[in-house]
């Protein structure tokens, strides 16, 4: 950029005023609150930069409770930093945001808001205001978002080849990348099983996720059903498969009773122990009994803090009357469970109904590779539930595992909002950085020194692929930039072969919403760094 | 002889001055740098918790930090004055008096005036500048397009100093939609502002009605139509004895056993004394435990639990119910009532809608953001702007922003000082030129040539353009009518009456006493 300045437009200080034509002069401090803003903030975007792309690198991070985890994801990553700055904690926030909103992309965000910042800083040196940097830089990525909407390929839901190429793109950067073609479908089937014809999001809540060491990745499966983290009991000998399940769900606990009020059982000779002990039985020999007259056969029971759910009293009646027992059910999983069973929560024996069980064909508890999980199949009008079983052979593979798995479900999401696709592989960003370039030109004032600037900014996504796989940068992004305005506007990085080629070709494509989302909230976040001028203390 | 106690201190005359002068300032030179729509942020860094804010409230700004100087504190008392007052023009009326206390110390220390002779000159300049003020409001009142227009306007002038500047005509509509809805009325409890990080600014948006921030229950309907609303703060677990120690002795498990019944029974009568109200729907501040939660879902009632405070308040004060928390008397409890409750969904989170309230005035206002801190200062933007707003319904003159207003005063202070006799004409000027100063570091913040752009725009006035102002885009001037830039009468009005006050009442301290700090445990 700098070369188009011809020395004359220089002032004589050199860089110090350069194309500004005011009297902007910066004082002091600010100048240098900026800078370290900047500066914090690009740290941040270069810790994570490393593991951008399919040829990314893993961060080991080990927490303040001394818990490792390897992790390929920045949001994760950026989570578990102990940062400080308060512009670095920005850019934290802002991956974290998109986690939220696009689920996927985390990285690339940060990654972005850094190379914008660091064009900034480069215009600020030239003497443009910040406030005019910040303003130009929103309206060059409003500008991105129309282009990047032109060149989307509209995409149906109905369409599985391409929500599982995109979720294949996504998974294609982690571990987890070989098993791409075990998850991807995984996650396409989930999301759309859980659609409707009208539906413009989908709650991920509504999607289990069933982490249990054991096995390996591939043993990974989408459960027809409902699958549970809890295990059957089985200490007092209880059944671990029913065939025509009727399903109960209880937020009563079946043990000895205890009223809210403080209470002291007076014992006063030996026989009254007798009856105590007698009277306990009783109550709970009463209690399964009713359970078992509404013909239920299998117990979920809510867990709770106040007093044992069951005891082994209790279970053993249960399993003598041929009912298998799980326990421990948290009560924000209820919901879950009473949706895709068909059964209703009971607060209250009195209220334990017939109606009130939900139906399924078997419930088995599985044991296959020393781990232990409780299916539900064949359930009678499920509702719109999906849950997934993830296996990994040790803990800090499953956790990614699922974290992945989380991303690629966020991938196939972003689609049912925005219907819409786009190249991977760094050939938007290309396509874009050409297209402002050439907008720029028509530009006048600073606003087109920041378009440029943006507009190159942009091309740190591609560098960065390509500096992660290993290739010269130089040679890989001139020669995207060569093909683009030859007209090929869907050529990008193939990470695999070290090429550049047609990206749809390769069946690298990502969700339009991703690269929106990403665009739009690193430029908000950029501006707002921009305008800090100071860094105050207060109580 | 000591007079004063340990570590009590004295600051005397023209040492007493000269701190109060530099304290304010120093305060005036803190925030000067955020006014306009070129002004900067600020990052708050707490000490104590780490948390970070950025602003460029004054208000907020001057809120945060730690202060030791008795005039900046006077300072900062005016801003929350003007904040609560109208809401916004915090920063201005904190620069403009640090301006007539810089003057005043010229006019003190080279020109050797006695501060009441400069007090005296200030109070003639403020009267001459109010009465040009009033003189060029635009009073729209009663044209209602009209009027609308100047609302946006100052709606968009508020907004373009702040954060959300480049969204700012879909703010200003979404301001302007919100106030008009109040009817008048400038209780802003009635628009609720619900944040959630995600997403961009532009993905907020307005809603009629009210937005709880909580879950409904899992066995209760989903949606309910035309509902009736008992809000209530009463525990919902199990109505314990109250009183210290109160245990029970028994001699078995099955009368346990019967206790606990008991005070099954209790709850479900409880319950059922709830349910006799009439209602579809029962919102407390407590939890709802799960028992009472099933038989509330029996009846088909919606059940809400352990809503927060401000939420119930709120919700009782829009759907016009009563908080209630004893259910003998049901004709004597109100009941709030609402057309729609059903479940949305923001972000990915999970909220509950009630639209249709009785309060028709009532709407929430969700704001998106890219982080907390923007979503933050998005809010503080939009509360400024909806209480400017709110009070211009009010007082609905309007006037011109971007220096427009102030070069006009200063004008008109100017004239007035030709006709003062004696060394208060210098005080006279001295107002005016701390008034020429607002549109200066207006300039300056947006990084243009103050010093050329205030005398063109000074040139302009005295050729009698009295709507020019600065184009703070191009660094121009131009006439702020045909930019829209419109500020509230009251704002600006408020801004110099304040300032001139505070800066006079610093003007006549001529001595300090601090007396001895208190001492804590352990010192």
């Amino acid at each position: 950029m700098t070369s188009t300045l011809g020395p004359a437009l220089m002032g004589p200080m050199g860089g110090g005023k350069g194309i500004s034509d005011g009297q902007f002069s910066d004082k002091g401090k600010p100048t240098e609150v900026r800078l370290s803003n900047m500066n914090a903030a690009k740290a941040v975007s270069d810790a994570v930069r490393t593991s951008l792309g399919p040829k990314g690198m893993d961060k080991m991070i080990q927490t303040s409770t001394g818990e490792v985890v390897i992790t390929n994801d920045g949001a994760t990553i950026l989570k578990h930093m102990a940062v400080l700055h308060p512009a670095a904690r920005m850019l934290v926030e802002l991956s974290q945001a998109q986690d939220i909103e696009a689920g996927d992309g985390t990285t690339s965000v940060v990654v972005l808001a850094g190379s914008l910042l660091g064009a900034a800083e480069k215009l600020l040196s030239q003497g443009i205001h910040p406030t005019t940097i910040a303003h130009s830089f929103q309206k060059a990525a409003t500008k991105a978002v129309e282009l990047l909407n032109d060149i989307s390929i509209p995409v149906d839901m109905n369409d599985r080849e391409s929500l599982m190429r995109a979720a294949a793109t996504s998974l294609n950067s982690k571990i987890v990348s070989q098993y791409s073609s075990i998850l991807a479908p995984i996650a396409v089937t989930a999301v759309t099983r859980l659609l409707s014809p009208v539906s413009s999001n989908v709650d991920l809540r509504d999607i289990r996720i069933v982490k249990k060491v054991g096995g390996t990745i591939e043993d990974t499966e989408l459960v027809e059903g409902v699958a549970l983290n809890q295990v059957v009991i089985s200490s007092a000998g209880g059944p671990t498969r029913i065939d025509k399940a009727r399903i109960g769900l209880i937020q009563f606990q079946l043990s000895s009773p205890k009223p809210d009020m403080d209470n002291q059982i007076v014992v006063n000779d030996y026989r009254q122990m007798d009856r105590i002990l007698k009277e306990e039985r009783q109550y709970l020999l009463n209690l399964c009994k009713r359970i078992k007259k509404t013909g239920c056969n299998v117990l979920l029971i809510q867990k709770s803090i106040l007093r044992d759910a069951v005891t082994d009293l209790s279970l053993h009646f249960l399993a003598k009357l041929k009912i298998m027992v799980i326990k421990d059910v948290e009560r924000d999983e209820i919901d879950f469970i009473a949706k895709s069973t068909g059964c209703k929560p009971v607060a209250d024996i009195e209220a334990f109904t017939e109606d009130k069980l939900g139906s399924a064909e078997l419930v088995e508890e599985f044991s296959q590779n020393g781990m232990k999980v409780v299916k539900v199949t064949g359930v009678k009008n499920p509702g719109k539930t999906v849950s997934i079983v993830c296996t990994g052979a040790n803990q800090l593979v499953l956790e990614e595992s699922e974290r992945s798995l989380h991303d690629a479900l966020c991938v196939v999401r972003c689609i049912v909002k925005k219907r819409a696709l786009i190249a991977g592989g760094g050939a938007p960003e290309i396509h874009l950085s050409r297209l402002l370039t050439q907008h720029a030109q028509t530009l006048k004032g600073k606003e087109s020194y920041c378009f440029q600037a943006f507009a190159e900014a942009l091309e740190i996504i591609p560098t960065t692929l390509a500096e992660n796989a290993g290739l010269n940068p130089i040679q890989i992004v001139t020669e995207l930039r060569n093909r683009h305005s030859l007209g090929e506007r869907t050529a990008g990085i193939n990470v695999k072969k070290g090429i550049i080629s047609n990206i749809l070709e390769e069946n690298v494509v990502q969700p339009l919403l991703v690269s929106t989302s990403a665009l739009e909230l690193a430029t908000e976040t950029v501006a707002l760094i921009l305008r800090i001028d100071d860094i105050q203390f207060t109580r | 002889m000591n007079i004063w106690a340990d570590e009590a201190t004295e600051e005397r005359g023209e040492n007493a001055r000269l701190s109060s002068f530099v304290g304010a300032m120093a305060l005036g030179d803190l925030v000067k740098s955020t006014l306009g729509p070129k002004g900067m942020n600020k990052i708050l860094q707490s000490a104590s918790n780490g948390s970070i804010t950025v602003t460029n409230d004054g208000a907020t700004i001057l809120k945060s930090i730690h202060l030791d100087n008795p005039a900046a504190k006077i300072l900062v008392n005016i801003s929350k004055v003007q904040d609560d007052e109208v809401g916004d023009g915090t920063t201005s009326v904190c620069v403009l008096a640090s301006e007539l206390l810089r003057e005043a110390e010229k006019l003190v220390t080279v020109n050797h005036i006695h501060p009441q002779t400069v007090v005296e000159g200030y109070r003639i300049a403020s009267r001459a500048a109010l009465s040009a003020l009033e003189g060029s409001a635009i009073d729209h009142g009663k044209d209602e397009v009209a009027f609308r227009q100047d609302l946006f306007n100052i709606a968009r002038t508020t907004l373009s100093s702040k954060v959300l500047s480049q969204d700012k005509e879909y703010f200003a509509n979404l301001a302007v939609d919100a106030v008009l809805r109040l009817k008048g009325s400038t209780d802003l409890e009635h628009i609720q502002i619900i944040k959630k990080v995600g997403g961009k600014l532009t993905d907020s948006y307005l809603d009629e009605g009210f937005i709880l921030d909580k879950q409904i229950a899992t066995n209760s309907p989903k949606r309910i139509e035309n509902a009736k609303i008992l809000i209530a703060n009463t525990s919902m677990d199990t109505d314990k004895i109250k009183i210290f120690g109160a245990r029970v002795r028994v001699d078995g498990t099955s009368k346990l056993a019967e206790l606990e019944r008991a005070e099954k029974e209790k709850m479900k009568a409880k319950v059922a004394a709830i349910a006799a109200h009439g209602i579809t729907c029962f919102v407390n501040r407590q939890l709802i435990y799960n028992y009472p939660e099933s038989l509330l879902a029996e009846q088909g009632i919606m059940s809400i639990e352990h809503a927060d405070f401000e939420g119930v308040e709120r919700l009782a004060l829009v759907t016009g119910g009563e908080i209630a928390s004893t259910f003998d008397a049901p004709d004597k409890v109100k009941v709030g009532r609402c057309d729609v409750i059903e479940e949305i969904m923001i972000g990915e989170d999970k909220l509950i809608k009630f639209s249709g309230v009785a309060a028709g005035q009532a709407c929430t206002v969700v704001l998106r953001g890219g982080t907390t801190q923007m979503v933050e200062e998005a809010e503080r933007s939009l509360h400024d702007a909806l209480s400017v707003l709110s009070q211009t319904v009010k007082e609905t003159r309007v006037t011109l922003g971007g220096g427009c207003a102030e070069m006009l005063m200063s004008v008109a202070v100017d004239e007035a000082a030709r006709t003062v006799t004696g060394k208060k004409a210098l005080a006279v000027e001295g107002f005016a030129r701390a008034l020429r100063q607002i549109p200066t570091i207006l300039a300056d913040n947006g990084g243009f040539d103050s010093g050329e752009l205030v005398a063109k725009l000074r040139a302009k006035h005295y050729e009698g353009m009295k709507e020019a102002g600065l184009d703070m885009d191009i660094g121009e001037v131009a006439s702020m009518k045909e930019l829209g830039v419109t500020e509230s009468f009251k704002l600006k009005r408020q801004v110099v009456v304040s300032a001139s006050e505070a800066a006079e009442m610093i003007l006549r301290v001529d001595n300090i006493l601090r007396s001895t700090p208190r001492r804590r445990e352990g010192q």
